[in-house]
């Protein structure tokens, strides 16, 4: 049921029989296209209820959930006692989620062994081990591409490498215009990348501050070099910066023009106007390469490097580790 | 919904677990329909015998996948929509067992009354062995659906509220699957054909009302 407007949570409340306690009440949520929404909240604070329901595994016994697109899941244990082989499992699993049969198959192949577990296709899923299940339930997921994915502890059990293809796989669904909602237990899980975090508390939601750096001195085109998108913030957390040549003049960028670019990078620009410093969540910066160089025309990438975790965001500041890769020292006070 | 019905009869076929209920059947047959035997009589065995075949196959693929797996099924699907072909799936296996009964029934059974002297119609018997095995399909799978996730959630209530309601489905009066056989057995005593089309109907309504209740339940429990 893809509809044209966002999906919206309105007035959305859950409980488990009709006398049992409610564990969310009064749930309004707008999930945008193209956004990282984290969710948050203290063990059996209802977030897994909240994601079976934006999942639309679970009905709402109350208000009402619209515009919900094509939707995948990823539970936070996947114990699959099922008589297949994992490339089996996950060919049934393509087509039910609308791919013909060898193309499942094929992108079921390149989803194990982008997570390492290409070696592993064959085998029956009984006989996989805790982690190699967990990267059949992502690929389940991620092989149909879906406009809405949500993930429920979807790290747990991973080893670092899969992690990390994971927080990448999530940045690329955010930039093809999906909409991604997670739950982790890591509070650094995808530190900086998420658009939106709310905190389960009670049987409310509370929005909290998104996770970058507030950034209140340089809304707007500022004449400080910044060419801010909508709320230009810092991101903190593990962040990318990419030194590159925009097509033209990066003087005449607009700021709607990188509010489209993955991510929503940090812009600054070079006194001569000609290179454009872009900082962005380690976990986007791939994705945003990749829209950067698929651009028509095409910027010219100059340089990447990689920036250690920022200050906190209660103390708004330059990234600690700009002087480690920034050769000029005029590039340096375009911070602000 | 093809890829479901392919998802599910694979999980069925691939389990084994068809194998018991399916057996039980096949010695129903052999022990209950003699060769000789008078036809339409027989065809009562074989139905009879489908609608706790038709339960049962109904709970084993509506438990087939573990919780986690049918969370993923479900997004992927709509939980509805999943659990409709789960229970499709456990019904249509059923009918192709009764297509099976009925086909060995008329090639072993006497195509004559009680009596073995009145001729019957083989064609117009077979419809109603078939139509009769229908019935109890249809009513097994409302009992599939009803006695078992996500209206049951207890194992132990489920196999217990199953027996029993195959158990009055099949003895009970008021119970089409009843009317179905009791019509083959008498019209076997009168060299008579009855074909039930009420029964049918009733079975029909039933079964898609228990169906739908079990799917839209499915997205309304853990």
């Amino acid at each position: 049921m893809t509809a044209g407007g966002p999906m919206r949570l309105d007035g959305v409340g859950r409980r488990y029989g009709a006398r049992g306690p409610w564990v969310l009440r009064n749930i309004d949520l707008d999930l945008p296209r193209r956004s990282l929404v984290r969710v948050e909240g203290r063990n059996g604070s209802g977030k897994s209820t909240l994601l079976r329901i934006l999942a639309g595994i679970d009905a709402p016994s109350k208000g009402r959930v619209t515009g919900r697109p094509r939707s995948a899941y990823v539970p936070e244990r996947f114990p699959a006692a099922l008589p297949f082989t994992a490339v089996g499992y996950l060919t049934h699993l393509g087509r039910i989620h609308g791919l013909r049969g060898p193309d499942a198959a094929r992108r079921a192949t390149d989803w194990l062994e982008r997570f390492g577990a290409g070696g592993h296709a064959r085998t029956p899923l009984a006989e996989l081990s805790k982690g190699t299940s967990q990267k059949v339930a992502l690929s389940q997921a991620l092989l149909a591409d879906p406009e809405l994915l949500v993930l429920d502890e979807a790290w747990t059990g991973l080893d670092p490498a899969a992690r990390d293809v994971l927080d990448r796989a999530v940045a690329e669904r955010v930039a093809a215009g999906g909409t991604v909602v997670f739950v982790d237990h890591d509070p650094r899980r995808l530190a900086g990348a998420a658009d939106a975090r709310y905190r389960v508390t009670g049987d409310g939601l509370d929005r909290l501050p998104a996770g970058a750096v507030a950034d209140a001195g340089s809304k707007g085109a500022g004449t400080d070099g910044h060419l801010a998108a909508d709320d230009g913030a810092l991101p903190s957390g593990p962040r990318a910066i990419i030194e590159a040549e925009a097509p033209g003049a990066a003087r005449h960028l607009a700021a709607r023009d990188l509010a489209e670019l993955p991510g929503r990078p940090y812009v600054t620009r070079s006194p001569d106007g000609t290179t454009a410093r872009l900082t962005v969540a380690a976990a986007h910066s791939d994705a945003l390469l990749r829209a950067l160089l698929a651009a028509h025309p095409p910027w010219h990438i100059r340089a990447v490097s990689q920036a250690p975790a920022g200050p906190s965001a209660a103390t708004p500041g330059p990234p600690a580790g700009t002087a480690a890769v920034s050769p000029t020292s005029d590039d340096e006070n375009r911070y602000p | 919904m093809i890829p479901l019905l392919r998802y599910q009869s694979a999980l069925l076929l691939r389990s084994h677990r068809w194998l018991p209920p399916v057996l039980l059947y096949a010695a129903l047959l052999a022990v209950g329909v003699q060769g000789g035997g008078p036809i339409l009589d027989s065809y009562g065995v074989a139905a009879f015998g489908l609608l706790p075949l038709a339960a049962w196959l109904c709970r084993i693929c509506v438990t087939s996948e573990p919780p986690a797996a049918r969370s993923c099924t479900a997004a992927a699907a709509g939980p509805g929509k999943a659990h409709l072909a789960a229970v499709l799936t456990g019904s249509l296996s059923a009918t192709g067992l009764a297509l099976v009964g009925t086909a060995y029934v008329s090639l072993v059974a006497d195509p004559h009354a009680s009596d073995h002297r009145t001729a019957v119609p083989l064609l117009a018997a077979a419809c109603a062995g078939l139509l009769t095995g229908l019935v109890c399909v249809l009513l097994g799978t409302a009992v599939g659906a009803l006695c078992n996730w996500p209206v049951l959630r207890s194992t132990g209530w489920s196999i217990l509220s199953g027996l029993l309601a195959a158990l009055l489905l099949l003895v009970g009066g008021a119970s089409p699957a009843n009317a179905a056989v009791s019509g083959l057995v008498t019209g076997s005593a009168h060299g008579t054909v009855n074909l039930p089309w009420l029964p049918l109907l009733a079975g029909l309504l039933i079964a898609g009302a228990a169906t739908a209740l079990a799917c839209r339940l499915s997205s309304r429990r853990i």
